[in-house]
């Protein structure tokens, strides 16, 4: 437990001691979350050898006091966040422009570090109060365009806080009870709990941008600062998916299961096959970026639902596949939209026209990137896709939602192969654009990641069987 | 059975939603955030009247109290024009009337489930250093909560700059203002000063004692008496992260060289709670005055 707390507190000093001295941002950060993930790492060797670790802090007893619990899962999660911050903070240490960025990254790191650890319904509350925060304050980093975004994303987040926070009183009306672990044991199907699930399911909903409560999100992710948007788009909205992953598998009773699975599926094909179409559609190149986010998390509620409704353990696994998949697939793309962006001045997607020739590095980021997004083999994006649709193939009712995804796959196939063959365009002939190499193959990097994924499938898939739960 | 009591917890509860819908739909936005003040005072006698005179103090002090100081600060900008009239809108009122109606039916029956809970921390409170069961549940039983809360206080400020408020022009000081202001801070001071000392054992503590100190701030602030209160003033930057950072120094020791993250050593816990209480009411103080009467003109790019 230890190293975890470490990796939670190395980048919450950080972010402190960033807004006392602001000067050497891009370093500090880089150092800080090289030395989290260590600690990362660190506690994910700990907890795979000697099993599950939970704490009450201040020594209190159980109920008083608030669990902080370490699971092979939390402890991926928290070496994810970490390798995710310093993929970002390496690109973006070349190309930072506003110091204020770097403060914000911390305290967005140690947020999410706290929220996976946690094991306390209200503790959740105060971390997704400040993740969102955290959050609304860095979309607003980019200055005057981004305000309005970053507004809406604040009144919408605070309106889900609520929901979600009702949701946690009338548990505690009801069990008196708000550890996890202990509620998870307790819960019974009566009216109040399934209110409160729905009010706490609404409000994460809104917080992780799940189809239809997404509206807030393409336009605040696509007009914060690149780094941001790749913060945003990798990290913050798997938290909230996070607990309400935890809730559904764990807490809601049996009788619920069943009704949540279902909506959660439906609400996850939707949100595959409009986030797609957006995304196909829209002239902008970040906002196309940001659409691809909202339906890459069809796949992740698709996945939960079928959990539930037909108790799938591998779709659990194939979860969680897609969110580390996505997570760096969706930073590298970020990325490299924001390094094209910059390359040729201009936010719609028509500017790319040639960019195969004139900024081939970038182009080949957001390609690779791409293909792990539609799924293409061999790719974490694949790995994860082929999970979920196993067992959809093996039981003729089930086939319609397997239709659904391979429709979904055509989708995204479309939306990225729309950039592809516009990049691969004669360019017009003029003046070569100024490109910086390194920092469009710090680009590059986090897709290579992805698709290094593939290599080790097999014990991460097998391993992953193991833990999930 | 139409007795004192429930006379006056009616009169209570429609005062509360009458001035909640009036806050809402007043004529100009001026009596709007009148309204929302006077909610905000009800709402802290109502809590008085629960029971909760925690809830009460910080209610009064933070939502009547500062969010009016913001909300008046706000409309010196944007000028008083009227608010939405108010137009009778059926479908959104049945909505509301519906949601209303599933809560009702929802936390009725958990009028009578007792917890377990507040007889624990009832039982383990003398372990905690301190006789006020709220400021152990605050700073002990829940210490992390409260830590994370600092971080959300400190990030609001961050965010609210980051959404560069236009500068407002600095009002005249008004003699009798003035005047009140030498009388009033000194009093404000002491009374800040007192409800933090009183938080280990009655009701009060460092947000409500922040507080106090945050309205006296601004109050000099607003006659001109305080030089002007700067984010790149190191102190006060310093001022501003000091109660979140000395909480996360004390857990990570704790951590590090005690039993566990946030288990303070026996013996200690009174000393290092009002250590945390006192660091983080003047954390409270300045991230409230900069939020209110910071300085905007540095926020230009």
């Amino acid at each position: 437990m230890n190293f975890a707390l470490v990796s939670l507190s190395i980048p919450l000093f950080t972010g402190l001691l960033l807004l006392m001295i602001p000067r050497y941002g891009g370093p500090w950060v880089v150092l800080s979350s090289t030395l989290s993930l260590a600690a990362a790492v660190a506690s994910l060797v700990e907890v795979v050898d000697s099993g599950n670790q939970a704490v009450l802090l201040g020594g209190w007893p159980e109920l008083l006091a608030i669990r902080l619990h370490l699971e092979p899962i939390n402890a991926l999660l928290l070496a994810f966040t970490a390798l995710i911050q310093l993929l970002v903070s390496l690109y973006w240490s070349r190309n930072c422009r506003n110091d204020g960025f770097w403060a914000l990254a911390s305290l967005l790191h140690a947020t999410l570090a706290a929220l996976w650890l946690s094991g306390d319904l209200f503790n959740w509350y105060v971390t997704l109060e400040l993740l969102s925060l955290v959050s609304v304050s860095m979309v607003a980093l980019a200055g005057k365009d981004s305000i309005k975004p970053a507004l809406n994303y604040l009144f919408l987040s605070l309106l889900a806080s609520l929901c979600y926070l009702l949701g946690v009183a009338i548990i505690y009306g009801r069990y008196g009870v708000l550890d996890f672990q202990i509620l998870s044991r307790m819960t019974v199907g009566d009216t109040s709990t399934a209110m409160a699930m729905l009010l706490m399911t609404l409000g994460l909903m809104v917080k992780g941008a799940l189809w239809p409560l997404h509206l807030w999100l393409p336009p605040a992710h696509s007009r914060a600062p690149t780094a941001v948007s790749a913060l945003l788009s990798a990290l913050v909205v798997k938290g909230p998916l996070f607990i309400l992953t935890l809730l559904w598998t764990r807490m809601a009773p049996m009788e619920l299961t069943d009704k949540g699975g279902e909506f959660l599926a439906v609400m996850g094909v939707f949100a595959l096959l409009v986030g797609g179409w957006c995304s196909f559609r829209t002239p902008l190149l970040k906002e196309m970026v940001a659409y691809s986010t909202v339906a890459q998390l069809g796949y992740v509620m698709l996945a939960l639902g079928l959990m539930l409704q037909w108790q799938l353990r591998e779709t659990l696994v194939a979860l969680w596949l897609f969110v580390l998949a996505h997570g760096l697939a969706k930073t590298s793309m970020f990325l490299a939209a924001g390094e094209m962006q910059r390359i040729f001045g201009n936010k719609r997607v028509t500017a790319l026209r040639g960019a195969s020739q004139t900024a081939p590095v970038a182009m080949f980021a957001f390609a690779v990137a791409g293909g792990s997004l539609i799924g293409l083999p061999p790719s974490g994006g694949f790995l994860a896709k082929w999970l979920l649709l196993e067992p959809l193939f093996y039981d003729l009712q089930r086939w319609p939602l397997a239709f659904a995804v391979l429709l979904s796959t055509l989708v995204s196939a479309a939306y990225v192969f729309r950039i592809v063959t516009l990049a691969f365009d004669r360019a017009e002939r003029g003046q070569a654009p100024s490109r910086d190499r390194v920092s469009e193959w710090l680009a590059l990097l986090p897709a290579l990641l992805v698709w290094g994924m593939a290599l080790v499938s097999e014990p991460l898939i097998l391993w992953l069987t193991r833990v999930a739960q | 059975m139409m007795g004192g009591p429930w006379l006056f917890d009616i009169a209570l509860g429609v005062l509360l939603v009458v001035l909640a819908i009036a806050s809402i739909h007043a004529r100009n936005l001026y009596a709007g955030v009148v309204m929302f003040i006077s909610f905000g005072l009800v709402a802290a006698l109502t809590w008085t009247y629960l029971g909760a005179p925690d809830l009460a103090l910080a209610e009064a002090a933070i939502s009547a109290g500062l969010t009016g100081v913001l909300l008046f600060a706000a409309l010196a900008r944007i000028g008083n024009t009227g608010s939405t009239p108010f137009t009778p809108r059926r479908l959104p009122a049945l909505l509301c009337l519906a949601v209303a109606g599933l809560l009702m039916v929802t936390l009725w029956p958990l009028a009578r489930n007792p917890s377990v809970l507040p007889g624990m921390a009832m039982a383990n409170l003398p372990r905690t250093g301190v006789d006020n069961p709220v400021t152990g549940v605050l700073l002990n039983f829940r210490a992390w909560d409260t830590l994370l809360e600092l971080a959300v206080l400190l990030v609001a400020l961050l965010g609210s700059r980051g959404l560069r408020p236009t500068p407002e022009e600095e009002p005249v000081p008004w003699p009798l203002l003035t005047a009140w202001s030498r009388l009033l801070v000194p009093l404000l001071t002491l009374f800040g000063g007192y409800l933090l000392w009183r938080g280990g054992n009655w009701p009060g503590g460092a947000f409500q004692a922040g507080a106090m100190l945050a309205a006296g701030a601004v109050l000099l602030r607003l006659n001109g008496l305080l030089p002007e209160v700067a984010w790149r003033n190191p102190v006060v930057r310093g001022l501003t992260i000091a109660g979140l950072a000395l909480f996360a120094t004390i857990a990570a020791l704790t951590a590090w060289l005690g039993d566990g993250w946030l288990n303070y050593p026996p013996g200690t816990d009174n000393a290092l709670m009002m250590l945390i209480e006192i660091i983080a009411t003047l954390s409270i103080a300045t991230v409230l005055t900069l939020l209110v009467a910071g300085n905007k003109t540095e926020l230009e790019p």
